[in-house]
């Protein structure tokens, strides 16, 4: 007798704990939901049913609220791919062969220089900001495609070949030795024998690249005027100003601003996971 | 080709961009600080340490910049560590549908802060936003609030759109820490007699000081260089009430084209960061060398 009343205690007990665990998964899914769900909802509504509030569900969704947005940014949208395209191209070919070098082809002081490259990731942009766009206008790429993605390379250097180092790291030396034997010098080592084993990494390189590269702000805003080759993330800042009280219209540009990204997430959230993971933990 | 040349041609793009846009322009920027220049042109003359005098004596809104910039940076923090922490003890008990949280949980990261600034712009709207609607709706009208048009709410709302956009990184960070928790660590306290709860807080949890390290030094390098959601959410207002070191920095540089000044201010930035790097610099070595 007592001792179902104790078992059926302690699995009442268990029955509480495992309440109070959902319910605080609950309120965190409901905290990072909430505002996607408004943004989606807000995006579908017509400027007629936006008068009754963004919270209630939308009952006719207007799918033409895409179209105008998509009309609105379609150019900058096509400047972010191929500025993102090219910056996460030669950033992961560069990372790996400087990653390359310093993981395998060691000498004395190279540590010390891998750690001042690292730690150029650290240093806030802002005190970088006034020389880029003196430099860049200098050399007549301020407002092309080119000054961003040369911006782009160079802040990525530091993350794709800490990225690359780490993963060489895990390549035994004695793989590379023997291709030395066998009368390689470094760069066929290079080419031979560590590029085709490092296509792990560079997946893993190459998306976080292209998230970040996609997703950001601040040299855009800096490097560039007018749509001409102004990327997506500054024309989507711009939607707010352009047109009045629009939030239809501008909750539909975020959502296709962000696909891209989310979809990478949802289906390579692996490689993601392992990108955010090698560049700070390791660090 | 000799060793030595190889070797250096395969370190040289690194050294050379890394060298260039990071360590040259910040020299650069430190030496711009010293002068006058603003404007169109070049030059402005020497003025020595005049800019910083003024920044740290008569400028309030630098004042206003710098206090900002550590409220955010203390709510952010203050909130993102213990919600990521917690969040990835939740992932590691025996729950359904763990990798579908997980997925909700990193969903944020994936938005770009230009995105997430206009999302929460809207959440954050006093009269049609929808934390204001969903509180009418429920009958919650006394809870509503000013937001972001409220000098005293603003640089909160600011603080919570950044939680909500960056606390998954410190999930991760502990989730992965707590994963490599060897599994007969948690089987010795278990036998021991320890609780779930137990096992948490006097074993797992003491084992994630490496895992804090990191992911205070990830966040105080991000609050530090936020820009885009102040920039974006309030354009540091009402007046200069939410203005933080990097949006005072661009406005003065780039809208009031006064370089020497924001260069001054780019230069109190890039010692910030170097404070902020140098314990991770001293953890680094140690392990270099372990």
């Amino acid at each position: 007798m007592n001792k179902q009343n104790s078992l059926s205690k302690k699995k009442s007990g268990k029955t509480i704990k495992k309440i109070l665990i959902y319910l605080l998964l609950t309120l965190a899914v409901l905290f990072y939901l909430f505002p996607i769900y408004t943004a989606v909802n807000t995006s579908l509504k017509s400027n007629q049913e936006l008068a009754y509030g963004p919270v209630s569900i939308v009952k006719s969704p207007e799918f033409s609220n895409y179209k105008d947005a998509f009309l609105k940014i379609d150019r900058p949208m096509f400047n972010s791919f191929v500025i993102t395209l090219f910056a996460t191209v030669i950033s992961s070919c560069l990372g790996a062969w400087c990653g390359f070098g310093f993981s395998k082809l060691k000498f004395k002081g190279s540590s010390l220089i891998f750690l001042v490259v690292v730690l150029g990731f650290y240093i806030a942009p802002q005190s970088i900001l006034i020389p880029l766009l003196r430099f860049i206008g200098s050399i007549g790429l301020y407002n092309t495609y080119w000054g961003l993605i040369i911006t782009h390379t160079a802040y990525g250097m530091p993350i794709t070949t800490l990225l690359f180092r780490n993963h060489f790291e895990t390549l035994p030396n004695e793989v590379i030795e023997s291709a030395r034997i066998d009368g390689c010098n470094y760069f066929g080592t290079f080419f031979r024998i560590a590029l085709p084993l490092s296509l792990p990494g560079f997946a893993v390189v190459a998306i976080f690249q292209f998230t970040n590269i996609w997703n950001e702000f601040l040299y855009g805003l800096l490097l560039t005027q007018g749509t001409n080759s102004q990327p997506l993330t500054v024309a989507i800042a711009n939607l707010k100003g352009t047109t009045v009280a629009s939030w239809n219209i501008q909750m539909a540009g975020v959502i296709i601003s962000v696909l891209p990204v989310l979809l990478a997430y949802i289906f390579f959230l692996k490689l993601i996971v392992k990108g955010l993971l090698m560049g700070s933990v390791k660090g | 080709m000799s060793k030595k040349i190889q070797i250096l041609l395969f370190i040289l793009p690194a050294i050379v961009l890394v060298g260039l846009f990071v360590y040259g322009f910040t020299a650069y920027t430190v030496q711009v600080s010293l002068t006058s220049w603003r404007d169109v042109g070049f030059g402005g003359t020497f003025v020595g340490l005049d800019n910083y005098i003024r920044l740290f004596t008569t400028d309030r809104v630098f004042k206003t910049s710098l206090i900002n910039t550590l409220k955010l940076t203390a709510i952010f923090i203050g909130v993102t560590i213990p919600l990521g922490l917690l969040l990835a003890v939740l992932l590691d008990l025996k729950i359904k549908g763990r990798s579908i949280f997980r997925l909700i949980f990193l969903l944020p990261l994936s938005f770009s802060f230009v995105a997430s600034a206009a999302m929460w712009t809207w959440m954050f709207s006093p009269n049609i936003g929808s934390i204001n609607a969903f509180l009418r709706a429920i009958g919650l009208e006394a809870l509503t609030q000013p937001w972001i048009t409220s000098e005293e709410q603003a640089i909160v709302c600011i603080a919570i759109a950044y939680i909500w956009q960056f606390s998954g990184f410190s999930t991760l960070v502990y989730y992965a820490g707590i994963s490599g928790v060897p599994p007969e660590i948690s089987e010795a306290a278990k036998i021991d007699g320890a609780s779930t709860f137990q096992r948490y807080m006097r074993v797992i949890i003491p084992m994630q000081k490496p895992a804090t390290l990191t992911v205070l030094m990830i966040l105080l390098m991000y609050s530090l260089r936020v820009f885009d959601l102040v920039w974006l959410m309030t354009g540091g207002g009402p007046g200069t009430s939410s203005e933080i070191l990097s949006t005072f920095m661009y406005r003065t540089a780039f809208n009031r084209n006064r370089f020497g000044y924001g260069a001054s201010i780019g230069t109190i930035m890039f010692v910030l960061s170097v404070i902020i790097i140098i314990p991770f610099f001293l953890k680094l070595r140690r392990s270099e060398y372990e």
